[in-house]
């Protein structure tokens, strides 16, 4: 089976615990629903294209922790996640 | 999420998040009362896919927003293809989903902090599921 992309925009430290949260959450989702899943963390200020993380069969979680560093990209993602259909939840 | 339905979709072009400072029509600001750190009951909304993903009604939930929907501005949330799928014990927006999407959710409140190896939290079951079904 195909891994499911997900992309969690987060801004927070990797080692902050609403990071090792949202990734554990994705992973016991992953396991329970037996779904391999590729995880890549984006902080907001990192990202480029939005058409390149809300693509077409893949996932975007967007982690607690505003002010985010670059809301006007994260908004962006949000904005194709929705025309695109592509599945979002933001916490 | 609301800031961008706000911006492109109900007509706020200059909605803003008052957490970034003053300017623009503030649609997210302080809570009055904060909830950071504290857990919050909400109501699901009869119907939506929050309430299917639960399977129940009313669920308990970790959270640490500060910052919420502006009470100025609520009706956004169930306008515009957007529906209220959360509301708390004052009746304020916590959660909201798009009506014509697979799956689009937004939570005042943070679902993976009660996620668990033995008890997946439900909603993140249904993202991927969400996401499986549309490969």
């Amino acid at each position: 089976m195909r891994a499911v992309g997900v992309t969690v925009l987060i801004d927070l430290p990797a080692d902050h615990r609403y990071n090792r949260a949202t990734l554990a959450a994705l992973q016991h989702a992953s396991e329970d629903r037996r779904i391999p899943i590729d995880v890549r963390v984006v902080p907001t200020d990192a990202i480029r294209d939005a058409s390149r993380i809300a693509t077409p069969g893949s996932a975007v979680v967007i982690g607690p922790g505003s002010p985010y560093r670059d809301p006007d990209a994260a908004h962006e993602v949000v904005r194709k996640a929705r025309e695109w259909n592509v599945p979002l939840v933001g916490t | 999420m609301l800031v961008e339905h706000a911006r492109n979709l109900a007509g706020i072009a200059d909605a803003a998040h008052a957490e970034y400072g003053p300017g623009g029509t503030p649609v997210i600001t302080l809570l009055e009362c904060s909830l950071q750190d504290q857990t919050i009951t909400v109501d699901l909304a009869p119907g939506s896919l929050l309430a299917r993903l639960y399977g129940t009604d009313r669920v308990t939930e970790a959270t640490t927003c500060s910052y919420g929907l502006s009470p100025e501005v609520q009706h956004i949330a169930g306008e515009h293809g957007m529906r209220i799928a959360a509301t708390d014990a004052t009746g304020e927006v916590r959660a909201i989903e798009r009506v014509a999407h697979p799956f689009f959710i937004g939570t005042l409140y943070q679902p993976q902090l009660r996620s668990t190896r033995g008890s997946p939290h439900p909603v993140f079951l249904g993202l991927l599921d969400a996401a499986r079904a549309a490969m």
